[in-house]
């Protein structure tokens, strides 16, 4: 370790472009972590959501709601449904309206329909639930998000393969730069290399002061990165809450087993993002050097 | 022991280097190799170090061929052997310490063991007092002394010093042969020379190289320009 910060002292504008190009990689793969996180984290509470709400005529009977309803289960397509009667819809009605005595004066429960909440197991079989329900009888209207959830997963898709794309370039764009950075300093090293390799050095230990340089460096980025994100972050944390008001988590699963929470700020989630940006940073910078000492060091 | 067999080597230009060349040097031996300039001492020495390999020919180093393209053991040769250069090959951002010590670092001396031996190097060479000088700071003769030290140190037991006077006074000369005298009977040492003064001094053996051909190997020779 002691030959990196030698090295850093020696070359400093070379160590300092190094680390202004792993600090801005680094930045910017936070923020797109964060957003990606975020967003599906916000796609899976509409995901939650129900789906898909039916209106049956006031007067239709109990007994040909529940005989929908056990269609509906019995297609495989459906997750859960949830009946709402007259009676519970007035108390949804009541309670949404508690400020404003004149609109529960106007209103009774026989006006009310009674309906079916429906969560299907998939978004895609929702057009179908609702094409199967506009022809059962007593059905008034079949409301459901799937236009919600169809722009947030076009939205999501479009961010997830431009940020792959814009992932790949700058990553590509990196380790070209610290190739060329770390080359510069191997061509100044030549005569020391030399040496080393007369008294029997092994190109391992060659490469190593500058590998432990890229990953010190690719560390320290890191480290900058995520302060400087949090600061941002922390700083519009208030006009992101006042933004998704109402929503009291956001989660994200991976792997269908491990869940974090993302959203209110957790320092799980938080600490998850800087381990994968040090590690991606290390990464990165080991695999930068690793490739320029090739070239001299064999 | 070293064991040079008919050794060649050529250019692709159609010049020997060297013109099959044989030669024995047993362990702990003192030898001067001789010749003029571009006569292949230096070839030589590379090919010790296999730096080179030679067009045809075998060498071996302790019954085990170095110069077969399937010698896989190179840094472990080498760190058997000992560089000494004319122009000394310190490394400036390190100390003088630190400088003798990496002989030993490469080879995997644990670290308590690698003060005591650079001590002990360092009086050989008389130079404890400037352990922790940098090169910039130190003359050429001390700086020579840097090098033999860092070739000396440890386990290696084969000394190529490639004229390690020639960048020398006289009398800093003498000091850096007595060095090298000190080490007789305990190190194979090989010295590059065209100094015809410690050639007939110091009477060793001398192996004379001219045009890539061996001329002479003399037990307690001379040289003459």
């Amino acid at each position: 370790m002691n030959g990196a910060f030698i090295s850093i002292r020696r070359t400093p504008y070379q160590s300092f472009a190094t680390f202004l190009i792993l600090f801005l990689t680094l930045f910017l793969s936070v923020i797109i972590i964060f957003s990606l996180s975020f967003l599906y984290g916000l796609l899976g509470y509409v995901e939650t959501r129900p789906q898909l709400t039916v209106y049956f005529k006031a007067d239709t009977a109990e007994n040909d709601i529940f005989q929908v309803r056990n269609e509906l289960m019995s297609s495989g397509k459906v997750l859960s449904i949830k009946y709402i009667s007259k009676p519970d819809a007035f108390n949804i009605y009541k309670d949404s309206n508690k400020d404003n005595p004149l609109l529960l004066e106007m209103v009774s429960s026989d006006i009310l329909p009674p309906s079916l909440e429906i969560y299907s197991k998939k978004p895609t079989f929702m057009s179908e639930i609702a094409e199967f329900l506009k022809k059962s009888p007593g059905v008034d209207e079949v409301k459901f998000q799937k236009v919600i959830i169809d722009r947030l997963l076009t939205l999501t898709n479009i961010i997830r393969q431009t940020t792959l794309v814009f992932f790949a370039s700058l990553m590509f764009t990196t380790i070209i730069v610290l190739i060329a950075i770390t080359h510069f300093k191997v061509a100044l090293k030549k005569d020391e290399i030399e040496i080393l390799k007369l008294l029997g050095a092994s190109n391992f230990y060659i490469k190593k002061p500058f590998v432990f340089e890229a990953m010190f460096m690719g560390i320290v980025a890191a480290i900058s990165a995520t302060v400087i994100f949090l600061g941002i972050l922390f700083y519009f944390n208030p006009f992101i809450g006042s933004y998704i008001r109402g929503i009291n988590s956001l989660n994200v699963s991976f792997f269908d087993s491990y869940q974090v929470t993302v959203w209110p700020l957790n320092p799980l989630f938080l600490g998850s993002l800087f381990g994968i940006i040090s590690l991606f940073g290390i990464i990165i910078s080991s695999i930068a050097s690793l490739l320029a000492t090739q070239k001299y060091i064999k | 022991m070293i064991q040079f067999q008919n050794v060649t080597k050529s250019y692709p230009l159609g010049n020997n280097a060297l013109d099959d060349v044989s030669f024995e040097i047993e362990d702990n031996e003192f030898i001067f190799l001789v010749g003029p300039s571009g006569a292949g001492k230096t070839t030589i020495l590379k090919m010790l170090a296999r730096d080179i390999i030679p067009t045809s020919g075998t060498i071996f180093i302790d019954n085990e061929e170095i110069s077969s393209a399937k010698f896989h053991k190179v840094e472990r040769l080498r760190q058997k052997i000992g560089f000494v250069f004319q122009d000394f090959k310190i490394l400036p951002d390190r100390n003088v310490f630190e400088n003798i010590a990496i002989s030993l670092e490469i080879s995997g001396t644990p670290k308590n063991l690698i003060k005591e031996e650079v001590h002990k190097t360092l009086e050989l060479v008389n130079l404890v007092s400037k352990a922790r000088v940098f090169p910039v700071q130190l003359s050429a003769g001390e700086l020579q002394r840097v090098a033999i030290a860092r070739a000396v140190i440890g386990e290696r037991d084969i000394i190529l010093a490639d004229e390690p006077t020639g960048n020398l006074d006289p009398k800093t000369t003498w000091e850096i042969m007595k060095i090298f005298k000190k080490l007789e009977d305990k190190k194979t040492i090989i010295i590059a020379t065209h100094n015809t003064d410690i050639v007939n001094s110091l009477k060793k053996r001398v192996i004379a190289i001219k045009e890539g051909q061996l001329i002479a190997d003399k037990r307690k020779g001379g040289y003459e320009l």
